[in-house]
């Protein structure tokens, strides 16, 4: 188990809602360059070290593709570097793509961490508490649809095995395709009934529902909390006032380093690199703990 | 102290011919262990529905049932528990610790006092490993304890099962069966059970109710019931399914106590047989020269990174002959039969059927007139609302002119017994009804081999005997018949050849009786008994023959 996962499911969507929303809405390099490294670092961190090796020939050329897109269709800018098809590519172009592709690899990487660590039930819980007839449903339906795959798995090898899945024109493979599709009808019916059996057997469709979610507010998840707002709300203090303005176009701007500045980007660094530095801490702590049994 | 009593009860389904329940009497002590047995379709599971409001079937009910001194089954959801055959459709939610607070959710029970009741049952039970789960990724036995579960955490007063091991392999079901037992002796909960594993479930029950068309036939004490039973009518169609102790003691018909385990079964048979003590001669094991199926080396695995499940299988399966394959749960004898129906492709080595290689045979060739696979759940082989549309589909793929149709189905239909149910919808159909129909729609390609996985998962005696002698008739016709079973009994009676099938290959393989003998555990309960008399007796009806020719009671 992550140390992460263990974090209280309200406390982890504050918290990567903190970041996404910073990096998608504050375009500043040091800030997306702090999104981009937090985000690997912790993706890494979760996945071990193969998964990330092979990620990385997916990342790599989406990064390209991104950075080079930009400088193609966007001519503004007031250094032209060579000219293609009478169209001039500028070195801000150039640079304001490569901002846009480690903003979009940065959210990505987050994304992954955040599908990751945010599992269903804990979005149930989140989302699904203040209406507990949309939770069970919502649940449910992850259940179902799981079930349902491997079922007509099943059901188009039994065919298969019966010389009805030869597969030869289309024609023919549509109609397998319709074939299994009328068999799991017939099955998600028969199966829906014996749910709803088993439902009412325990007493569902009766008095008014609680919701009941294994989670529980600790003294460590505010101290996250806590921490999060503050180093979110000095980020967003130092964006409202101008400090992390940064712009490409017409010429590359410079990248400030006021100490209103610096103690932004240490901010929003210590954001980014917290979830990581909780992983590192647990690890370090279990090897104290091994060394001292 | 009586928990309930069930007064002339008469139940009708509407448009029905005749009652599926008719005057049931019984009552029920609070704490006792019941067992509910039968035939199929004798009206178990409508009994059983009947007593729970939630669950009663809609139809004409007569006479009446008395709760703890109410005079009707109680509206509260929380004091009855119901469990059903399926494991799979019972479950509601997508996580296991969810499934365990539905009900008391439904309850509108508060959050901290779910939290503790859910903690406990997780712990009795042993869930506690795989409380924070998907329900979707538990195996078949953890799903049936977890339905268990689920229902234990209402805290009933009376707990009702409907054939809940049908679906599970034999380790699973002991184990669902013993937890049955640690609630019913810790907890003193009482339990009705409608089962037909009675080997296991005699021994530990207090009281059995043996029902058949509808009518509570005998209500007495597990011992008493064999000997009833044969005294009503010794050629009844229940007594093939009592436990081996109780048939080989009505077989022998020397009368004394009644035996119900292993051990007093062997006890019986020394007392009464131990000087005369003979070996059964047994036919010489012949077979067709020709090898039908050949595996030859075969490796497989499903990922590369995933560990082999076949490691080196070879096995040669004789023209004409059933073959059964053993072996424990997850050991890869499904792998290895889906290997030889084509549906996966090894890695290494050669699967060569009907002496040509698989890889030889195009398109659908290889499964039109050479082989037809029986999957384990049989509603996979249905895709139609009439069980004669699935067979006229067949028939259609095989191009056989359509006059002819209707006379195929109606002749395999006829050898299989199952002529009265071509107009029926496939899901309407019992368990051994829907079998024997999956297995008339794939035979008729015409197959000259036939796989099966797990035939007689979810049949009771009664069908299984029936499985076996339809296995023989079409051995008789030349085909050739390959079976994966769980089931030593029904292999024992079945099969010419066992294999067992362990770490990825076959260990030993032999005819039953030697194959049986060999083993000390991994045997039938018959031989368990008998092995110290006569060491290659595997069948209740090899025991009792063994029994007879040794000159009855000393």
């Amino acid at each position: 188990m992550k140390a992460f996962s263990n974090v209280h499911p309200a406390v982890c969507m504050t918290y990567f809602l903190s970041v996404l929303l910073v990096s998608m809405f504050v375009p500043h390099p040091v800030l997306q360059a702090e999104v981009l490294f937090g985000g690997a670092l912790f993706c890494a961190l979760l996945g071990g070290r193969r998964a990330s090796f092979r990620d990385l020939g997916f990342y790599v050329p989406l990064f390209l593709m991104v950075a080079v897109t930009n400088p193609l269709f966007s001519h503004n800018g007031v250094t032209p570097l060579f000219f293609l098809n009478g169209n001039p590519v500028t070195l801000e172009a150039i640079l304001c793509g490569i901002s846009i592709a480690v903003t979009v690899i940065g959210v990505l990487l987050w994304c992954k961490c955040y599908s990751f660590i945010m599992t269903s039930d804990k979005f149930l819980y989140l989302f699904g508490k203040p209406i507990p007839k949309l939770s069970l449903v919502l649940s449910m339906a992850l259940r179902f649809i799981p079930v349902y795959i491997r079922q007509s798995r099943r059901v188009s090898r039994a065919q298969k095995a019966m010389g009805l899945y030869s597969g030869k024109s289309i024609v023919d493979r549509v109609k397998n395709r319709m074939r299994v599709l009328t068999a799991m009808i017939s099955w998600s019916l028969e199966n829906a009934m014996e749910t709803s059996a088993s439902m009412k057997a325990r007493g569902y469709g009766g008095k008014k529902r609680t919701s009941f979610f294994p989670f529980r507010f600790r003294t460590s998840d505010g101290v996250l909390l806590a921490g999060t707002i503050v180093l979110l709300a000095v980020t967003l203090a130092g964006a409202a006032a101008g400090v992390t303005d940064f712009n490409f176009y017409p010429r590359v701007g410079v990248i400030g380093n006021s100490s209103a500045a610096v103690a932004v980007y240490a901010a929003f660094g210590a954001l980014c690199l917290l979830p990581s530095a909780l992983e590192v801490k647990e690890a370090v702590t279990w090897n104290y703990f091994v060394s001292r049994i | 102290m009586e928990l309930f009593r069930v007064e002339d009860l008469s139940f009708r389904y509407p448009m029905a011919e005749k009652d599926a329940v008719s005057h049931a009497d019984f009552s029920l002590e609070s704490g006792e262990f019941a067992v509910l047995c039968g035939p199929s379709g004798c009206g178990k599971s409508t009994l059983l529905r009947l007593l729970k409001k939630e669950t009663a079937p809609v139809g004409d009910k007569t006479g009446r049932i008395i709760y703890g001194g109410e005079a009707d089954v109680p509206a509260d959801a929380g004091r009855i528990g119901f469990v059903g055959q399926n494991p799979e459709s019972q479950i509601v939610t997508d996580k296991v610790w969810h499934e365990l607070a539905f009900g008391l959710e439904n309850l509108g029970v508060p959050a901290c006092v779910i939290r503790r009741r859910v903690g406990e049952m997780a712990n009795f039970f042993g869930i506690q490993d795989w409380f924070r789960q998907r329900t979707d990724e538990l195996s078949g036995g953890q799903k049936q304890l977890l339905n268990l579960a689920s229902v234990m955490v209402m805290q009933p007063e009376l707990l009702i099962l409907d054939e809940p091991t049908g679906q599970l392999d034999p380790i699973a079901a002991s184990d669902f069966i013993a937890a049955l037992r640690k609630i019913n002796l810790e907890l003193g909960l009482t339990v009705l059970l409608a089962e037909h594993r009675l080997e296991e479930v005699f021994p530990i029950a207090d009281r059995v109710l043996l029902m058949e068309g509808g009518r509570i036939l005998l209500n007495d004490c597990p011992r008493n019931i064999g000997p009833r039973l044969s005294k009503l009518d010794p050629s009844h169609p229940m007594l093939p399914a009592m436990p081996s102790a109780v048939r080989i003691w009505q077989g022998t018909d020397v009368g004394g106590e009644c035996p119900m385990t292993v051990r007093e079964g062997r006890d019986f048979l020394k007392r009464n047989f131990k000087s005369r003590a003979k070996s059964l001669s047994l036919p010489e094991y012949k077979h067709d020269d020709a090898v039908f199926v050949e595996m030859k080396n075969v490796w497989f695995r499903y990922g590369r990174d995933l560990p082999d499940i076949l490691r080196g299988v070879s096995a040669k399966v004789y023209r004409g002959e059933l073959f059964c394959i053993l072996g424990g749960n997850g050991a890869g004898k499904t792998t290895a039969l889906n290997v030889i129906a084509g549906l996966e492709r090894p890695y290494r080595g050669r699967v060569n059927i009907g002496g040509k290689p698989i890889k030889e045979y195009k398109g659908g060739e290889l499964y039109r007139r050479n082989l037809a696979f029986l999957p384990q759940d049989p509603e996979t082989v249905f895709a139609h609302d009439n069980v004669r549309a699935d067979m006229l589909e067949i028939l259609e793929t095989l191009e056989i002119p359509k006059r002819e149709r209707d006379e195929r189905i109606e002749k395999t239909a006829g050898e299989l017994g199952v002529s009265h149910l071509l107009d029926r919808h496939p899901y309407d159909l019992s368990g051994g009804e829907m079998q024997k129909c999956a297995l008339a729609k794939v035979i008729l390609s015409e197959p000259k081999l036939l796989l099966l996985d797990e035939p007689t998962k979810g049949l009771d005696a009664w069908a299984k005997h029936g499985l076996s002698e339809i296995l023989n008739g079409l051995k008789d016709r030349g085909l050739t018949i390959i079976c994966v079973t769980h089931d030593i009994e029904f292999a024992a009676e079945a099969a010419d050849r066992c294999a067992l099938f362990f770490d990825g290959e076959f260990i030993s393989e032999d005819t039953p009786e030697r194959f049986f003998a060999e083993n000390s555990f991994y045997t039938t309960a018959a031989n368990r008994m008998a092995r110290e008399l006569w060491s290659n007796a595997v069948t209740c009806g090899q025991v009792i023959e063994c029994c007879l020719s040794a000159g009855g009671k000393t």
